[in-house]
């Protein structure tokens, strides 16, 4: 006994010689690589690129047809480059009223003008927050020497907020016309001369479309086992195919799904999730369910700057699903009324309006809305919007008066309730909640009400969720723990009583 | 037609008291009283609107390079607003908005460039063009007025050019804000100056070199001392005098190759640049008779006629003695061309076999007209051998060597 304790006790001190040694070695490498990571030869002389891309407004370069040497794509490209370069730094500049940048991308002549209005609006207390969002460029001359480049930038599109002493004075979108001068200086393309040449209020060209016959009985779907990440590692086409085949034999004619910005790889938008989501939609054209696209789900930036690089995200997906079959509506943002006050309501309303321009402008063809959060913001920006649509998560006795009022004030377009359910959790974190029977009778009394008054609706949600990111409620167990329990059917996949009440046969 | 005159006042009286009505109701709004929508860059501008109430709405403006926003002046119930210089002194169009609580009023004036330019910025490329006049340079100008503004579109510009004995005149019109001219080269090569107006403004002078074009077939020769094979002499070759297809002297430093070709059909090479469209490169004469056949090169542009020389064996015959028990070998004397001993260097070759399989070979240059080889015993043993010496083309072979 005593010599077997003896031997554990060497073999112990052995082994932990052993892993000390190890740690010490470690540390002592890994020292050793950080030494030397400033002496690799391929670092050497910061020769790598370090691209981030941060201002993506969409540039249609006309036919080049221009006088003078012929234009090559390589040298157009850093053209494009620098030309899109001296627009973002200058909407820099003038946000914050500082040089920065300008030095790089504007000839020592051009760029005496732009200090000159900084100053101008230093002393005024002016800032101006500004970007553009399309540029139609046109190569009138290229010079043998390739060192002077003369273009027209046509309808230009610009959007400028006006702040004098932090108060918005003026929110402007307009269309001009520029000549450029461009000089090739120590490898950058600068500008020389810039003349505005014409100017319009932008007007947006499309039509509303108002289908009031459109009839909307869906629910809101996320797969079981991965809620709000349905297009990640656990993404499983089967599982989303029979789940559309019960929402189909239900009698629902539709679903409401959700596209999330960052996940999507947002200006750059990752096309393996983008193929992903169209199976989905795929598999709910073979269902003959028709499919509510919610973009920009965990969007909450709206910076003027960054746009454009939003609007490269939904041109991208806007463009591939715009003829796809299943599709029914574009629903832009989930809820923006929310950032309302973090963000600002007047940033926010401008953000979509200019985000509605852009799909509509890619997607005439099918209606546009916003999921608002509650009935009172429906009416935002109800002459814009093809189709109105709210989430109603508060009393329904009222909802009937509440609908009916707002169908008096939209007369003339479609509403649709895109969300509104009740959770069956009653508990530790919320004792006085319902359980499943009252969530039940809920939804006995939501189906009659929106049957009576023939509405356009979508119910939260197919499933319980057993585990919900972070994202969506934070991590307080008192809004987590409800959020999970909305389903009409339970976490071991029976179905609750609610799920009687999912659809009424009419 | 009483009808259709009927319709129309009634329809003019309709259309004026909706007009009335109209004004009645804007009591409120700003009315612009400046009618002049075109400017002058450096001119004072100044916005002037009537307003009913003393509101003082701030003024925005954009302009090519940014936007500001002007505080008013109020007199006499007259908001004025004054552009600043930043503003009114560059081109282009403004256009505003007078940003009053009620409905906005916007418009918008043009600035033109000043009339007469302050400076000529110049843009010449490329600076060597060649000569034969399908190359050309380009010749950009940008008239500017006194604040930087590019002059309006087809402002006349002179452009002036001078290139041997003859001076040349062109009138372009700038566009798109811009004039260029493209300026072709001559037959000759030479130096043009460029030189450009605008009303009375001048650009400083520029300079061009108009180069020769690329060089065609030319002709070679030689020039030597003897055309004996002594491995010693040198022979020079050369070309005529390189020109381009106007007759223009190529280039100096033009690469000229010449591919000198044996009887055997081994390639010896040389080259040498042109000065003043002669290149000269040099070869040593080989060490045995041969027969060479020369052609020049500029690799990818011209090429020569082809030379043929010949060399003459000087060797015929040498003497070989053994001694030393057969240990030291002396080859020579080795005579050149007039019995003078060969100058040293010429290369002999020792070949060692036993049987019909080579032992060795020992390579030795001649010194004061003699090559000797020493046999070491350790290296080669005792027995009988086959030797054979080379050199200058001549073998002889000594079989049955005891050593």
């Amino acid at each position: 006994m005593k010599d077997i304790n003896r031997k554990m006790i060497r073999g112990i001190l052995l082994l932990s010689y052993i892993i000390v040694t190890g740690f010490v070695m470690y540390g002592l490498s890994s020292l050793f690589a950080y030494l030397n990571t400033g002496a690799d030869r391929s670092t050497m002389l910061h020769t790598e690129i370090k691209k981030v891309e941060q201002f993506l407004p969409k540039i249609i370069w006309d036919a080049y047809k221009n006088i003078g040497r012929p234009m090559d794509k390589q040298t157009l490209g850093s053209i494009e480059n620098d030309y899109l370069d001296a627009w973002y730094v200058k909407h820099c500049a003038y946000q914050t009223n500082t040089r920065t940048g300008i030095k790089d991308y504007y000839t020592k002549s051009a760029r005496k003008n732009l200090f000159g209005i900084i100053n101008e609006n230093i002393e005024s207390g002016t800032n101006i927050i500004s970007t553009t969002l399309e540029h139609n460029p046109r190569l009138e001359f290229f010079s043998e020497d390739g060192h002077v480049i003369v273009i027209t930038d046509e309808d230009v599109v610009e959007y400028k907020r006006v702040y004098k002493d932090k108060t918005m004075l003026l929110e402007t979108k307009d269309k001009s016309t520029y000549k450029v001068v461009m000089l090739l200086e120590d490898g950058f393309w600068r500008i020389r001369h810039m003349v505005k040449k014409s100017h319009k209020d932008f007007k947006p060209d499309y039509n509303i479309i108002s289908n009031k016959d459109i009839e909307i009985k869906g629910i809101n779907y996320y797969p079981k086992a991965s809620p709000w990440e349905v297009f990640g590692d656990k993404f499983d086409i089967d599982t989303i195919a029979k789940d559309f085949k019960l929402i189909k034999d239900i009698g629902l004619n539709s679903i409401r799904i959700f596209v999330p910005y960052e996940s999507f790889g947002k200006a750059n938008v990752d096309q393996k999730k983008l193929s992903k989501l169209v199976q989905v939609m795929d598999t709910a054209e073979a269902e003959g369910l028709k499919v509510v696209l919610t973009l920009f789900d965990f969007y909450g930036n709206y910076t003027v700057l960054n746009w454009t690089l939003d609007h490269r995200h939904a041109e991208t997906i806007v463009t591939k699903l715009k003829d796809h079959k299943a599709l029914l509506a574009w629903d832009i943002k989930n809820e923006p009324n929310l950032d309302f006050e973090s963000r600002g309501k007047d940033l926010v309303i401008a953000w979509l309006n200019n985000m509605v321009d852009l799909v509509k402008s890619i997607d005439p063809n099918h209606p546009v809305t916003v999921g608002w959060s509650n009935i009172e913001s429906a009416t935002i920006l109800k002459d814009k919007l093809d189709l109105i649509t709210f989430h109603y998560y508060e009393d329904l006795n009222n909802l009937e008066p509440a609908y009916l009022d707002l169908k008096k004030e939209i007369p003339d377009k479609p509403i649709a309730i895109t969300e509104f359910g009740t959770s069956s959790y009653k508990g530790l974190w919320n004792p006085f909640g319902r359980n499943e029977e009252d969530q039940a009778a809920y939804h006995k009394q939501a189906q009659d009400i929106l049957t009576k008054n023939n509405m356009n609706w979508m119910s939260w949600t197919l499933y319980d969720f057993t585990e919900i990111p972070n994202d969506v409620t934070g991590f307080l167990p008192w809004r987590k723990k409800p959020q999970k329990y909305y389903g009409f059917i339970n976490e071991q996949g029976e179905k609750k009583p609610s799920f009687e009440y999912i659809y009424t046969k009419e | 037609m009483r009808k259709i005159s009927y319709i129309l006042s009634t329809a003019f009286l309709l259309i004026s008291s909706v007009r009335l009505v109209g004004q009645e109701h804007d009591k409120t709004r700003a009315v612009l009283l400046t009618v002049k929508t075109q400017f002058e860059a450096g001119q004072d501008i100044v916005l002037k609107f009537s307003v009913a109430n003393d509101s003082l709405p701030v003024l925005y403006c954009s302009n090519s390079y940014g936007m500001l926003l002007i505080d008013p002046a109020l007199k006499n119930n007259i908001l004025e607003y004054k552009i600043p210089d930043v503003m009114a002194n560059r081109s282009g169009l403004v256009n505003w908005k007078l940003l009053n609580a009620d409905k906005t009023l916007s418009g918008g004036f043009y600035i033109n460039p000043k009339e007469h330019p302050e400076t000529m910025e110049t843009y010449l490329g490329p600076p060597t063009i060649e000569a034969g006049g399908r190359d050309y340079t380009m010749f950009v100008v940008i008239p500017t007025d006194i604040y930087g503004n590019a002059l309006k579109d087809s402002t006349e510009v002179i452009v002036n050019h001078q290139f041997l004995a003859s001076e040349y005149t062109n009138r372009v019109l700038t566009h798109d804000l811009i004039a260029y001219k493209n300026l072709y080269s001559y037959k000759k090569t030479g130096r043009m100056a460029i030189g450009s107006r605008t009303f009375e403004t001048n650009s400083k002078e520029y300079i061009i070199d108009v180069l020769p074009a690329i060089p065609t077939d030319f002709k070679i020769g030689y020039e030597q001392n003897h055309n004996y094979a002594d491995g010693n002499q040198v022979t020079s070759f050369f070309t005529s005098i390189i020109r381009d297809r106007n007759d223009n002297v190529v280039s100096d430093g033009t690469l000229v190759t010449f591919y000198i070709t044996s009887k055997t059909g081994h390639i010896l090479k040389t080259s040498a640049p042109t000065i003043n469209g002669i290149a000269i490169a040099k070869m040593v004469h080989p060490d045995h008779g041969d027969t060479w056949t020369v052609q020049a090169f500029i690799e990818g542009m011209a090429e020569s006629d082809t030379i043929l020389l010949d060399f003459k064996q000087i060797i015929t015959d040498y003497k070989v003695v053994f001694s030393n028990n057969n240990r030291t070998i002396t080859i020579g004397p080795l005579q050149s061309f007039m019995d003078q001993m060969m100058p040293d260097g010429l290369q002999v070759k020792l070949h060692i076999y036993r049987g019909n399989t080579k032992l060795d070979m020992i390579l030795k240059e001649s010194f004061e007209g003699f090559v000797s080889y020493r046999l070491n015993s350790n290296e080669i043993p005792g027995g009988t051998y086959k030797m054979i010496i080379e050199t200058a083309r001549i073998e002889k072979i000594f079989e049955n060597i005891k050593l």
